[in-house]
């Protein structure tokens, strides 16, 4: 692939020199996810006082991701802590997901409808995307660090160290792996909800068999990471794209339309999801690019 | 999937008493002696009588409800099944009439704890600040001794403790919002929202109605399966039976259940001093209390007070002025079906899921006072025979054919204000019950405005159906709640009882329910009767012994106690911005 | 045989009659009694025992036995159904007035469900005779419909002793309305109009656009007329509605 005008940015990236950039696309993550949790809790009614938890950490990984822009301090210090208590917080919301579905009635019994009748079990993990990419961020060089990373402050050893040289392709390809089947999970039930009536529906489904065999791949070969991992992304990210707008219009197709465009919003084809499964192929993207780690 | 994950689902545990799949109690409660002076007894245990029964047992008051029918156990008693659920309905006789006779039973009254609470659809409006002064507004009816915002922060301490589920902002009447999120739409409410859009008439989706959005507690959330009329075996649509009588047991009310009340006791002339009722063996019993309140909604309630005339009051107990009885009132509920190409299912979603309030208030260009709501509705296939026998004269095989087609049917309603008329009334029957007590009389006749008001309603509601695109549609007359018959008012002359529910002419006997509205609006009255049950609770407790002993009336306000809401109330839900 | 066809409901393009079926409707091998294990157990007891136990005949006198079958039959017909797959009425009827099971009310100008049956059969009787000289039940189909439309219709061609007793039109009501409370109660009338049936603890996923659920099938829409030996088939507003409102018993709002 002919790359060229990108050949700095990655450089940047393969040196793990993009600490601000991660921020600032923490940040924006951060944002959206808070957005949706906050609507898909409002859907929830907040009965339970813990679901307002997101919604607060999402507002303070994007304060802190935004200082890290500016700050290095910032980033070590406030984004990586809240970075790390948003993940945790992800896991309990996986917790307490679990349990709702437990609660309805008929439980596990009946798996299906109450996955799609209950609390989206995988959301809250995949809620922790944008405080993943923080977590990271807080531990990379920052871009106007010198390539020579010896010269540094740095970790002194361990994984720390290979993320601060950008050394970390294995694992973000098995982040991006474990991500892809949660996020085609929840396509798949939602959108066997809806019964598969456009045939797009079936898109995230069948890429997420694709795209998790080529960030498996990607884990165990480097070669399959630079080649077929950034093509696979690249459509995976289209499709997020493709499927953004079939949400929207889903929405607006919606019975009232405008009038009653709030409702809609609440109510219609979830507008972030297909976004969610687009940063699954920015992951693997952003995963094809880096440097292998050290060991192994 | 063929089967459960682990087999058939197995029966719930027979150990306890179920209140939905998760809430459970122990079996049994608290026993009084007959003999035993009580603070209070509550005759009927529904939307009234079990908010009366939590607040006064959680002030700490002996008090005992007592209940003609069986105390639920909504695993083991309820069935997810329209026919089976005829035992939720008040069932025992009563003779209606009029020119415009009324449909009882299933359509109005329930039997059991929880009351009509259990058999709700659940819409949960407020009414509008207009409705407290329709006559001094229109001319016709009658005013409130209540002002709208004494009624307010109760309509907002009960839409939290049931809780009401419905948008942020809900634009009519005095503008508010709700403390939990609006529901998704089923197909019928998509045809109400679709048609009222394409004429630009405002409406709302998903609310508001007393049915869990979101888990509360261990109420589960509502899983759209369209029995709410049939008894919510989930536990997601809010009834007393599972909001407030649980508290109410915890703090040591006892609920005697299957126990039909036959008459109010008086010690002398001013004052009562319990009540008769027989047992489910039929043997009569004497419950002494201090004073007596009676909930047991606008039939029942006149009934009863009728059946207890004795010497001094010979007419029935506080009806010197002869009001008792008079000025029932039922909502016109006009259903209007329109068959649509596609298909709906309309046995999906709960029946009341959205509505409009556009025509609510008067509007002089229409020719007649007050006005009406637009609701969805969603009979399942034995009520919609029914209604394809009034709206098409549809039997044999054309009734065969038209409920092949019962899918492709979606169905609304209009909820008119009918307004009170004296003729419309309560009055004791020749015939006996299985007690052997008088049964009630029940005479309603439209009036003129009443007429006008349906048939703009139906025209209006037809045309909406039209606009969301139904190839047919046909309409079936009927009528919606019962309330009125013992009105609330300042002037003795003219009404039962004072604006805490205390009757003019007996200083210790009460009555909360649906009877002492003196009007109805256009909304569906389980949330006032709610709210009022809170605020004649709070008045009581304000009051204190001086009920027990005094003659005196005071009629200051007393505070509201937020203390003694339902237990999480605060802790759960949408902060509420408007 | 050739008479018995002419009780079938007619394809309306070849004008043949469409063979008896064991499950009329368009929605075919759908089946609410094939999810009953998604049931609760209260809700699933119920339903196998009002399938599996028929209430014996306790109130109906054999004399009035025969009649109420013909009428109920013409009411809620069911030859378009397998003979072992119709679903009883008579029994539930003969069940409720046995067991005094009321709706909670009466009319006034009316008397108590039971007399009201019983006098109604006679009524029905006394028309038969009016208009053929001949037993109800000895009448042909059309005929039969023909006496029956009178009382849809608010007409009182005979029994004007009973009638004035009790109201024409509130009679066929409690007629209809009791026979689909029958018809409509069965799991095999569910399957037919592709209803849901019981829902807890499953209950629906797909509330919008008419959507199936997974175990719910698609329509399949064919065409038919009502047997040529029937009136029943068209739709005309009784007579009596316009100036006496009516309503069915079922709770709404």
């Amino acid at each position: 692939m002919e790359l060229a005008p990108l050949a700095p940015v990655i450089e940047r990236i393969r040196d793990g020199r993009f600490q601000r950039s991660l921020a600032l696309v923490t940040a924006g993550s951060s944002l959206v996810s808070g957005l949706e949790v906050a609507y898909e809790h409002y859907k929830g009614s907040y009965s339970n006082l813990i679901m307002y938890t997101p919604v607060l950490l999402s507002g303070a990984v994007t304060a802190a991701s935004t200082s890290a822009i500016f700050s290095r301090r910032a980033a070590e210090t406030w984004m990586r802590w809240t970075c790390a208590i948003t993940l945790l917080d992800g896991v309990i919301g996986f917790g307490f997901h679990i349990r709702g579905i437990c609660r309805k009635p008929g439980g596990w019994s009946i798996p299906i409808t109450n996955l799609i009748m209950g609390p989206p079990v995988f959301a809250p993990l995949l809620f922790g995307t944008a405080a993943y990419l923080g977590f990271m961020a807080s531990y990379l060089r920052r871009e106007e660090d010198s390539r020579i990373a010896i010269l540094q402050k740095k970790p002194a050893r361990g994984w720390r160290r290979e993320i601060h040289e950008g050394r970390f392709q294995k694992h973000l390809a098995a982040v991006a792996a474990i991500w892809t089947v949660l996020s085609g999970l929840e396509a798949w039930y939602s959108h066997y909800k809806s019964r598969f009536r456009i045939w797009a529906q079936w898109t995230p489904v069948l890429l997420t068999p694709i795209q998790f065999g080529a960030c498996v791949a990607a884990i165990f070969s480097e070669n399959a990471a630079r080649k077929f991992l950034p093509a696979t992304s690249t459509l995976a990210m289209i499709d997020g794209a493709v499927g953004f707008g079939y949400h929207v219009r889903g929405i607006a197709r919606r019975p009232g339309g405008k009038k009653t465009w709030l409702y809609n919003i609440l109510y219609g084809p979830p507008i972030f999801a297909p976004l969610l499964f687009a940063a699954c192929g920015a992951l693997g993207l952003l995963a094809s690019v880096l440097r292998r780690e050290k060991r192994g | 999937m063929k089967e459960p994950l682990f087999g058939a689902f197995r029966q719930a545990r027979s150990d306890v008493h179920n209140l939905g799949p998760l809430q459970r109690i122990a079996k049994g409660t608290k026993q009084y002696r007959d003999d035993e002076e009580v603070d209070y007894v509550i005759v009927g245990l529904g939307s009234a009588g079990g908010v009366l029964l939590q607040r006064l047992a959680k002030a700490g008051f002996k008090v005992v409800g007592i209940e003609a029918g069986p105390f639920w156990d909504t695993e083991l008693d309820w069935v997810s099944d329209e026919k089976g659920s005829h035992k939720l309905y008040w069932n025992d006789l009563r003779i209606t009439g009029g020119t415009d006779p009324l449909s009882l039973g299933e359509n109005n009254s329930g039997k059991g704890v929880g009351g009509g609470s259990v058999h709700w659809a659940a819409f949960a409006p407020r009414f509008h600040p207009s409705d407290f002064r329709v006559y001094t507004e229109d001319g016709v009816g009658a005013d409130w001794p209540i002002s709208y915002d004494e009624l307010k922060p109760y309509y907002e301490l009960l839409e939290r403790e049931i809780p009401v589920a419905g948008p942020a902002y809900f634009p009519w009447g005095d503008p508010h919002g709700y403390p939990y999120g609006p529901h998704p739409l089923g197909a019928v409410g998509d045809v109400l929202v679709k048609g009222c859009t394409k004429l630009g008439i405002r409406v709302c989706a998903g609310g508001p109605v007393a049915i869990l959005s979101g888990s509360h507690g261990n109420r589960p959330h509502c899983i759209y399966r369209g029995f709410c009329i049939q008894g919510c075996k989930v536990g997601a649509k809010a009834s007393t039976l599972i909001t407030h009588v649980p508290e109410a047991i915890r703090y040591g009310a006892e609920v005697r259940e299957l126990s039909m009340v036959s008459r109010v006791s008086m010690r002398n002339r001013d004052r009562v001093n319990g009540v008769f009722y027989f047992d489910r063996e039929g043997r009569e019993h004497f419950q002494k209390a201090k004073a007596v309140i009676v909930s047991g909604y606008a039939i029942e309630t006149p009934r009863l007070l009728l059946n207890s005339a004795c010497p001094g009051h010979e007419h029935g107990l506080s009806n010197g002025s002869g009001t008792l009885g008079r000025y029932l009132m039922a909502q016109a509920g006009n259903v209007v079906l329109g068959r649509f190409a596609d298909l709906i299912r309309m046995y999906k979603a709960p029946p009341a899921h959205a509505l409009s309030e556009e025509f609510y208030e008067t509007d002089p260009r229409r020719g007649f006072a007050r006005g009406f709501a637009i609701q969805t509705v969603a009979p399942l296939p034995i009520a919609f025979a029914k209604q394809m026998m009034a709206a098409k004269g549809a039997w044999g095989w054309g009734m065969r054919r038209v409920l092949m087609d019962y899918n492709h049917w979606a169905t609304l309603g209009v909820l008119g204000e009918i307004l009170p008329w004296e003729d419309n009334r309560v009055e004791i029957a020749n015939e006996k019950d299985q007690f052997g007590i008088p049964v009630a009389k029940v005479t309603f006749n439209l009036h003129e405005n009443d007429k006008k008001m349906i048939a703009f309603g139906v025209k209006k509601v037809t045309e909406i159906m039209r606009a969301a695109g139904a190839e047919e549609v046909v309409q079936e007359s009927r009528y919606a709640h019962l309330v009125g018959a013992c009105r609330m008012g300042s002037d003795p002359r003219d009404s039962v009882v004072d604006k805490f529910g205390r009757t003019h002419e007996i200083a210790n006997l009460f009555v909360c329910d649906g009877s002492i509205l003196p009007t109805q609006g256009s909304a569906n009255p389980g949330l006032t009767i709610q709210a009022l049950a809170a605020r004649t609770a709070d008045y009581l407790i304000s009051q204190g012994e001086r009920i027990f002993t005094s003659d005196r009336r005071d009629m200051t306000t007393p505070p509201i106690r937020y203390s003694l809401a339902v237990e999480d109330s605060f802790t759960k839900g949408v902060p509420r911005f408007v | 045989m050739a008479e018995d066809q002419e009780l079938l409901p007619v394809d309306p393009q070849s004008g043949k009659p469409i063979p008896r079926t064991k499950q009329p409707g368009y929605y075919p091998r759908y089946s609410t009694l094939s999810q009953k294990k998604f049931w609760d157990a209260t809700t699933r007891k119920l339903i196998e025992e009002r399938v599996a136990n028929i209430p014996p005949i306790r109130f109906f006198t054999q004399a009035e036995l025969p009649l109420i079958t013909a009428v109920t039959s013409r009411v809620l017909p069911q030859d378009d159904r397998l003979a072992e797959y119709r679903i009883p009425i008579v029994p539930w009827i003969d069940h409720r007035l046995f067991e005094n099971e009321i709706d909670g009310y009466r009319f006034e100008d009316m008397p108590d469900d039971r007399e009201a049956y019983r006098l109604g059969l006679q009524a029905i009787e006394q028309t038969a005779h009016a208009m053929y000289a001949k037993l109800f039940v000895e009448l042909e189909p059309l005929d039969q419909d023909a006496v029956l439309k009178t009382i849809h219709d608010g007409e009182k061609r005979a029994a004007h002793e009973i009638w004035s007793r009790m109201s024409v039109d509130r009679f066929w009501h409690l007629l209809v309305q009791d026979c689909v409370s029958a018809y409509y109660s069965h799991p095999w009338a569910w399957d037919e109009i592709g209803y849901g049936g019981p829902a807890y603890p499953r209950a629906y996923t797909r509330l919008e656009n008419g959507l199936p659920e997974p175990w719910e099938v698609d329509e399949q829409r064919y065409e038919w007329q009502a047997p040529a030996s029937s009136l029943s088939g068209a739709y005309d507003q009784q007579a009596g509605a316009t100036d006496k409102p009516v309503h069915g018993q079922g709770g709404t709002h």
